[in-house]
């Protein structure tokens, strides 16, 4: 069975504002992690030890008075003085974003500025604890195929009259110069490609091999995060960061020759619930 | 046709309206709440607010039961006080920043101290290490405190304190620089905080266990209705309670369930309830959405003045009245796109003004970020004289009386504060409650929740959750010279050494022994004790060693 993670939640110095730390220490908690809270107005050397004492993996401060630069590094020295320096300490609060530099200096991992989502805290710690197991999953499904058309309307009447589906939306996008059109198929779609000039990618594919499959669009989430672990991983790219796609997502493609041929399209749509 | 047909027939073509064109056009949200998850009607009609209960319910400014506000003329009088709250560094610092706002136009001075002065440590306690001058000033002695109000006449200003376990020696020090301006105490007007039970609940500043805290309180209760009678002893706080993530309806319910501690144990001591209620005071939040925090205010005031009359038979009018001091909501403010904080506080101010506040802090732009930048503070006075001078709320009082919404909100919000207090009742009071940690389990529950809404997307925080932009604004902060520090802690060094230790020794030894008895009042012996240049600290461990560390939870 997997390990579980365990945190600890600390709020050094004299400052009273717990709210960020008790909504952290729970969010943690919901992400399965084992969380103890030390309450307020603990000394750095106090904090180590209870990070000892607990055995975890990741030390969480918090502060919103002002004194970050001076206690938080003193717990990242408490810890190294007891020969804990193995344990990450994180923090956040009311930080100036030029303090930040400063603190990772000091040997703090990372600080999180007010605003951050908590699921962005517990995955940043699920990463750092256990890099093995926070690989990107893999795609969910085939999102759409990719079809090049010189024309829609002329392609349109086979699609939707011959074997009846049914189209769902067309639309231009204007950052690959195409018009598209979808057609649902079972849990996945058809996209229709027409060129919209001859700049388009599409129109050079159609040029040199004629209509066709044009590429296999895999829906997937994380989508920043996945494209840098690929591109760590020695991925060939077309796109290292997002674009813009059709129906509100957030598109890149891989290099054909990643895909032995293939051309990848990674997708991810906006959450809607 | 009689009205009341027609009004049927209107009513009847606007619902058939109605469902014809959410049929095509369905509404935004399937439920609409407010934050206090009460929920928002399409429409309100006069059928809500039946005309009878106008006299019971509402009344005239001035009168019982003061919905409509305490005074009779209110804001055609006088504008509401603008007070901001200000302090960093040392005391020439913030005597600056002070001098500077009173010459922009501010009406009131409002302390903030550094958090080892707050929990009664001197700056060269090893448990202030990084604290001193962060948050606020730091004030170790009398000394301190003299710079503090250096040209400012104690007579002609009013001044809040935020200051709480230690309020008595803070209120001491105040005395003290008064009576070398040759201004006596009786004349003096302010507001100490002194509300412990919050910071039980919320702020985290205590220092001793519930009960020798209680007892101090009430000294400050017995001893300022003779000798200091125009200070508010008192600023039942539900501010912070709020930012620390309650509902608006659970800001309102604990802070009366506190107001009603204070004053039980008041009358325990053996005061009367009209010799200390008029110098009760209120300190409320207002946040983004706008007519429910008008209405608590208003909802508040109808409360606390039923119980005052009804439950505690208070006879004096002014034991009834709820006066409050407003502070726009530091949790709302975002880090990203910090500018737009201004609109954010331009709201919440005239909600706070439409409630009818007394006095009014609003909040500065970068308040996410650190402390307010000079520019910041100005922009947010700025902001309140917006309000009263160009936009003409304040010309007629409570416009938003009658408003078929905002009456049937205030009414809904009474109704859920009075649950809550038949709740805290039975678990045998608020300190009780307090102490079983119940009003600190219910707010992080409504502060996580709030959270998730957040982060799901369902509520919208612009800027922070949509409407985001690329670049991250560094706007420029105000930074605490870190020098300070051990500036600081030099010149309680040097007092420590010039003093009639002698004298400092006896006070402190007085106040030990004042402090076993417990029917003795111990004003005059801290007021002695800071005349003799004892630092807060001296004076705050003599009180630990009688009276015990409250740990926390």
């Amino acid at each position: 069975m997997k390990k579980q993670i365990r945190a600890l939640i600390a709020k050094p110095g004299l400052d009273g504002h717990d709210r960020g730390a008790l909504i952290i220490a729970q969010a943690l908690r919901d992400h399965g992690m084992e969380v103890i809270y030390t309450g307020l107005r603990q000394s750095p050397v106090q904090i180590a030890q209870a990070a000892i004492q607990e055995d975890v993996d990741v030390v969480g401060l918090s502060s919103l008075s002002g004194a970050h630069k001076s206690l938080f590094p003193k717990v990242v020295q408490a810890l190294k003085d007891k020969g804990a320096e193995d344990i990450p300490v994180i923090g956040g609060g009311v930080i100036p974003a030029e303090d930040i530099p400063y603190l990772e200096g000091q040997g703090v991992a990372k600080i999180f500025t007010s605003g951050t989502p908590t699921e962005e805290i517990a995955k940043y710690i699920e990463k750092m604890v256990d890099p093995e197991e926070s690989l990107v999953a893999a795609p969910k499904k085939i999102a759409h195929i990719g079809i090049a058309v010189k024309q829609l309307e002329a392609a349109l009447p086979f699609y939707q009259d011959v074997l009846g589906l049914k189209l769902e939306n067309v639309e231009e996008v204007t950052s690959e110069q195409v018009r598209v059109a979808f057609l649902k198929i079972g849990e996945t779609r058809l996209e229709l490609l027409e060129p919209l000039n001859e700049e388009s990618p599409i129109h050079q594919h159609i040029e040199k091999r004629g209509e066709g499959i044009h590429h296999l669009a895999l829906e997937v989430d994380d989508i920043s995060e996945r494209l840098k672990q690929y591109k760590e991983s020695g991925v060939a790219l077309i796109h290292d960061t997002p674009k813009a796609g059709a129906h509100d997502s957030q598109i890149a493609f891989l290099h054909p020759k990643a895909g032995h041929g293939v051309l990848y399209e990674l997708c991810q749509y906006r959450e809607k619930e | 046709m009689s009205e009341q047909s027609k009004y049927h027939e209107q009513e009847q073509q606007w619902k058939t309206d109605v469902e014809k064109t959410t049929k095509r056009f369905p509404e935004r949200k399937e439920e609409f709440i407010t934050s206090s998850e009460i929920p928002i009607d399409r429409l309100y009609t006069p059928e809500e607010n039946p005309g009878e209960t106008y006299e019971d319910k509402l009344g005239f400014p001035g009168q019982y039961p003061y919905t409509r506000g305490i005074q009779p003329t209110m804001y055609r009088s006088r504008y509401w006080t603008m007070r901001q709250y200000a302090g960093f560094g040392s005391a020439e610092e913030t005597n600056k920043r002070f001098r500077y706002l009173l010459e922009q136009g501010q009406t009131g001075l409002s302390v903030a101290f550094d958090l080892p002065t707050q929990i009664g440590y001197d700056s060269d306690d090893p448990m202030a290490e990084g604290e001193v001058g962060k948050v606020g000033v730091a004030i170790d002695t009398l000394k301190d405190m003299e710079q503090l109000f250096d040209q400012i006449p104690l007579d002609k200003v009013s001044t809040s304190m935020t200051i709480n376990a230690p309020a008595s020696i803070l209120l001491c020090m105040y005395i003290a620089v008064g009576e070398k301006q040759g201004v006596p105490m009786e004349k003096l007007t302010g507001t100490i905080q002194n509300d412990i039970l919050k910071e039980y609940i919320a702020r985290g500043t205590y220092i001793y266990p519930p009960k020798p805290s209680m007892r101090l309180i009430t000294n400050i209760f017995g001893y300022c209705q003779t000798h200091v009678p125009k200070f508010n002893t008192i600023s039942i706080s539900g501010y912070h309670i709020r930012e620390a993530g309650s509902t608006a309806v659970q800001e309102v319910a604990f802070t009366i369930a506190n107001g009603m501690a204070y004053v039980d144990a008041a009358i325990e001591s053996g005061l009367e309830v009209d010799q200390f209620a008029p110098r009760l005071a209120f300190f409320f939040n207002a946040h983004n959405q706008f007519f429910e925090e008008v209405a608590k205010f208003r909802a508040a005031r109808r409360i606390w003045a039923k119980i005052m009359k009804e439950h505690y038979q208070a006879e004096n009018p002014k034991s009834w009245k709820l006066r409050f001091h407003t502070q726009t909501g530091g949790s709302t403010l975002t880090a990203q796109q910090p500018d737009n904080n201004i609109v954010r506080v331009t709201l919440q101010a005239l909600a706070a003004v439409m409630g009818g506040t007394q006095s009014l802090h609003t909040n500065s732009r970068d308040e996410a970020l650190a402390l307010p930048t000079e520019d910041s503070a100005r922009i947010a006075l700025r902001t309140q004289q917006i309000i009263a001078n160009e936009s003409g709320v304040a010309d007629t009082i409570d416009p938003l009386g009658g408003s078929y919404y905002v009456e049937s909100l205030t009414d809904k919000i009474e109704e859920e504060v009075n649950d809550y207090l038949e709740r805290i009742d039975k678990l045998g009071g608020a300190v009780q409650a307090v102490e079983d940690g119940y009003m600190q389990r219910e707010i992080h529950q409504s502060a996580y929740d709030a959270q998730k809404k957040i982060e799901s997307g369902e509520d919208i925080i612009v800027g922070m959750n949509e409407f985001r932009i690329e670049e991250e604004i560094n706007p420029d902060l105000l930074r605490v010279d870190e020098a300070l520090e051990a500036h600081q802690i030099e010149q309680t060094k040097n007092i420590r050494e010039t003093r009639d230790q002698q004298l400092v020794d006896d006070c402190l030894n007085n106040l030990k022994e004042a402090a076993r008895h417990e029917n003795e009042n111990l004003m005059p012996y801290i007021l002695e004790a800071v005349k003799a240049y004892a630092t807060v600290g001296e004076i705050a461990n003599v009180l630990r060693e009688e009276f015990g560390e409250y740990t926390g939870m």
